[in-house]
């Protein structure tokens, strides 16, 4: 027996849980030290979709970043581009009409509403509810019907531009988005009842992945995360932009900062976004959706093939970019998982001298240790679910 | 002795094609389009014959021809017997256990008793539970003789569960055969002729138990976390493939239909009708001569009995794509600290019943 | 509902921030300590999308070929909307020459940088691109080449089936493989002119 209990190994098992694993979404890698089935010791390695997003906004023009921001959080990518552009524009000092303000909210929203979708369709997924995942995959799909008729993609917008728009919104929006909310709230009711009050679905995301308020707010947290763990705070109330400040929207606030509360935060501002839209969609008004001012926004072509002068600076803007007065800013907008800022520097060429991201899910992934430590390894798929981690923005 | 020999070959041919020639492919379908109705979409329906595509029933062809025609691989430093071994021990229980199921009642045809059972034990439902045990080992084999972390921890998981819930199941029928008296499942079907004496009246606690025990046996959702594909790949057969793999594969699917026969015949009342009686059947046959209208009547059974297993395997396959998955320690604590208890405290009930009556 | 927290950050006023409780109770409700009733709820729902759709496939809704929401492709394929940005393409006037006069704004303004372009002259001092390569494997489809394009030269047509290669050569597209002739053109053109017409900009 004595024999038997020496030769008896006892030692830890370290686990990769490498960059292509069913449950990491984003590309990220784990590497996992457990004891039995309880983790001991947890390492994140990020950087697999590392593709140089800012040295790239270095060698084009302000205009021919926006496609580049489309694929940082490639969920809600009309957010990024409207992030971007509100930089520049409040480096440069103009502000849009009236309208445009109103079309950006909706667009956003509309976008964030995606993302929303996608991750709790993911996170039911992963935990096993595939049914749940397929609902909320087709009320995505009908949210990015909408998209696509408004910017002609669903994925890569490429939308905003600097000081406006690219188009304005089809005719018969208004109608076709009240009938894709309809099957949206239909299916948000479906899921919710399949999912929230389930016991099994409970047990799995309650009193796991807690992270309290104060800890949350030193590890730098913002968006869902952080209201989920009690903390009201939402870029959208606190230092408004756009039109946010006419519009009625309440934000929903967590009780614990587990993984349940962020859940449950998540599906509340599917709701709320659906209100956002619906409000800005009565206010909108009529008129212009371009700054006519041809030195940063580009002319309508019915300027450009008439008149000389809107050639000229169509020329110039295309292949020299706009001329940014040099200066630095930084601009923050509430994304889909948190305060996604564009810190920009300029020194008055048609180039960036410096475009940087805030990605929102760099703090979250970097907290994942602090949250996984003595759980279990079937915990990790619904922590790092709720976290939400986009492997283009924590990457770039 | 010959009719007796032939009469017993075929039962066996019956039950033996019933289940592995339509059963097992049939299934596959079923969740295939079971669960793409479910979730507003259309399933897999491509696979056709000369331009027939039959909606999609000929998907179970094309697998096995796909999965025969694999590389049948074992990894390096694999245990090379115990690899082999593993899908066979896992396979016939979910067959053998069949044997003792019976599909209809007994029958007087032409001068000779019939009796619808492959092999009348006495001890019938014993004989399930020592089957369904050995099933254990075959999943351990499996996880361990693969050199691979995630089989090996999906072979654990699998065991832990398995030996929990085979203590509960067996404790939720022991109500059961207090209330009939008997061990014996033909007795036990014979005596469910009337629709309120059914198990599940007499016995609804025993029922949830015993099919929640039963889908733990199985490795189903939401109990599926030896294979759980988003945690640990795909557990303990991640190093298996083609005939290997659709071995484990048609054993959990045969276990599904297994599982629903036993329930059938100890709680939803096996061969019969609800508010219908036998004789009223033969009644209603008479047309067909004295031996005519016996066939029909076992004609009718042998449908009714397939029937209600064909309910129960949709009741099984919709709780499988609604629910999501369990967690490892929570298993452990729904097996040990809660359904436990509640069997235990449903044979006290029961014998007081029973004792009081 | 009144909110109390140590945590207001940066003095923002309640009123302004409109905080919503969504957690109703900590603790478990005795409804959902029983697993058994939310399980029967679940299986309600999906059992309900299962008949409407097992009904569905018989009777189809009026207006639609069937209920669920899967298009059959490639024997039905989904309505594009005018607005969707497919594979570029040079618009061929009637005479059968393209439109384009070499500006080079497309090659500029590429993010992709996917065009090349060499310019020339004809007899009749009309400039005509010599070479016109578009590199389909590295073209986003972002639609900047039709923008700033000054002759609706270059538009996104509709096209998104048959633009895969075995060979990383056939990938590189020019000009003739470009050309498509006006008269196919004539919705996105439209479209093109709506959407960055005068209407659009201020005054």
């Amino acid at each position: 027996m004595t024999d038997l209990a020496k030769n008896l190994h006892t030692e830890h098992m370290v686990i990769n849980m490498g960059p292509s694993h069913p449950v990491t979404h984003g590309t990220v890698k784990f590497l996992v030290t457990l004891d039995g089935e309880t983790i001991v010791d947890f390492d994140v390695e990020i950087g697999y979709l590392h593709r140089g997003f800012e040295k790239m906004c270095e060698n084009s023009t302000w205009e021919q970043v926006f496609p580049y921001t489309d694929r940082l959080n490639y969920l809600s990518p009309i957010i990024n581009n409207v992030g971007y552009a509100l930089a520049v524009e409040k480096l440069i000092g103009i502000d849009t009409p009236e309208r445009c303000k109103y079309v950006r909210v909706i667009v956003s929203e509309l976008s964030r509403l995606a993302d929303h979708l996608t991750n709790v369709a993911a996170s039911g997924l992963e935990l096993g509810a595939f049914t749940a995942f397929l609902y909320f995959v087709e009320a995505r799909d009908l949210i990015w019907d909408l998209l696509e008729s408004v910017c002609g993609a669903r994925l890569t917008s490429n939308y905003i531009r600097i000081g406006g728009l690219k188009n304005d919104l089809p005719d018969g929006f208004k109608e076709h988005t009240r009938e894709v909310f309809k099957r949206c709230r239909e299916l948000w009711i479906d899921v919710d009842k399949l999912l929230t009050k389930n016991r099994i679905f409970l047990d799995r995301l309650r009193d796991v992945g807690i992270m309290p308020p104060d800890e949350a707010i030193a590890w730098g947290f913002t968006g869902p995360c952080l209201r989920a763990s009690g903390v009201p705070y939402d870029v959208r109330k606190a230092q408004p932009y756009l039109v946010y400040d006419q519009i009625d929207f309440e934000i929903p606030i967590g009780e614990k900062g587990d993984n349940f509360d962020r859940y449950l935060v998540r599906m509340e501002e599917i709701n709320q976004s659906m209100r956002i839209v619906e409000q800005a969609l009565d206010k909108l008004p009529d008129g212009p959706i371009n700054v006519d001012m041809p030195e940063y926004r580009w002319q309508s072509k019915d300027d450009i093939y008439t008149k000389i002068e809107s050639l000229i600076f169509h020329f110039k803007t295309v292949t020299g970019g706009i001329r940014v007065p040099p200066g630095e800013v930084y601009f923050p907008v509430e994304g889909a998982n948190g305060e996604v800022g564009f810190y920009l520097v300029s020194d008055g060429s048609g180039k960036p001298y410096k475009c940087r991201v805030r990605p929102p899910c760099f703090p979250l992934t970097a907290a994942m240790p602090r949250m996984i430590k003595g759980a279990l390894i079937a915990d990790i798929v619904p922590t790092f679910d709720m976290i939400h981690m986009i492997g283009g923005e924590c990457d770039r | 002795m010959i009719a007796e020999l032939i009469e017993a070959i075929a039962k066996i041919l019956f039950v033996f094609g019933v289940n592995v020639g339509f059963f097992a492919p049939i299934l596959g379908w079923v969740e295939r389009k079971q669960s793409a109705a479910m979730q507003d979409r259309v399933g897999a329906n491509r696979a056709d014959i000369f331009g027939f595509t039959l909606i999609g029933l000929l998907h179970p062809l094309s697998d096995t021809i796909k999965l025969i025609t694999k590389e049948d691989f074992i990894p390096a430093g694999a245990n090379k017997f115990f690899h082999t071994l593993a899908p066979f021990i896992s396979l016939t229980p979910a067959l053998i256990t069949f044997a003792v199921i019976p599909f209809g009642g007994q029958y007087e045809i032409f001068g000779h008793r019939v009796n619808l059972v492959v092999a009348d034990l006495d001890v019938g439902i014993l004989f399930i539970f020592a089957f369904a045990s050995l099933a254990t080992y075959g999943v351990v084999l499996a996880g361990w003789s693969s050199n691979n972390n995630w089989s090996f921890l999906g072979g654990l998981r699998a065991a832990a569960q398995m030996l929990s819930y085979e203590v509960a199941m067996g404790f939720s029928i022991i109500g059961i055969i207090m209330v009939y008296g008997s061990l014996k499942l033909t007795e036990i079907g014979a005596m469910q002729a009337d629709f309120f004496r059914w198990g599940i009246f007499l016995q609804p606690i025993g029922f949830i138990l015993f099919l929640t025990c039963a889908i733990a046996e199985n490795k189903r959702a939401p109990f599926d976390i030896p294979e759980a594909e988003t945690e640990i790949v795909a557990g303990y057969f991640t190093e298996y493939s083609s005939m290997k793999f659709i071995m484990f594969w048609m054993g959990e699917f045969l276990e599904v239909v297994t599982i629903s026969g036993i329930v059938v015949t100890l709680f939803l009342g096996a061969w019969h009708l609800p508010f219908i009686s036998n004789e009223s059947l033969l009644s209603l046959f008479g047309f067909a001569g004295p031996n005519g209208s016996i066939i029909l009547l076992m004609l009718t059974n042998i449908a009714t009995f397939f029937g209600k297993i064909i309910f129960m395997i949709w009741f099984q396959m919709t709780i499988r794509w609604t629910l999501p998955r369990f967690r490892y320690d929570q298993i452990m604590k729904l097996g040990w600290k809660i359904l436990l208890p509640i069997s235990l405290i449903n044979i006290f009930i029961t014998g007081l019943v029973v004792l009081l009556k | 509902m009144s909110y109390k927290s140590n945590y207001i950050v940066g003095s923002i006023p309640l009123d302004r921030l409109k905080p919503k409780r969504v957690r109703k109770n900590i603790e478990l409700t005795l409804w959902e300590r029983l697993y058994v009733p939310e399980i029967i709820r679940g299986m309600y729902i999906t059992t309900r999308h299962l008949i409407i759709n097992l009904i569905g496939f018989v009777f189809p809704p009026q207006g639609k070929k069937r209920k669920i929401f899967t298009v059959y492709y490639p024997e039905e394929k989904l309505t594009i909307h005018v607005a969707y940005r497919g594979r570029p393409v040079l618009v061929q006037r009637e005479d059968g020459k393209e439109k384009c006069v070499a500006c080079g704004l497309c090659e500029r303004i590429c993010p992709a940088l996917a065009i090349s372009i060499v310019g020339g002259e004809r007899e009749n001092k009309e400039r005509y691109p010599v070479t016109y390569t578009l590199d389909m494997s590295r073209c986003v489809y972002c639609g900047l080449c039709e923008e700033v394009c000054p002759h609706e030269a270059i538009v996104m047509s509709d096209e998104y089936i048959g633009l895969a290669e075995y060979d990383r050569k056939n990938m590189i597209y020019p000009k003739e493989k470009l050309l498509v002739p006006i008269a196919k053109l004539k919705n996105r053109i439209e479209y093109v002119r709506k959407i960055y017409g005068k209407s659009n900009y201020e005054l």
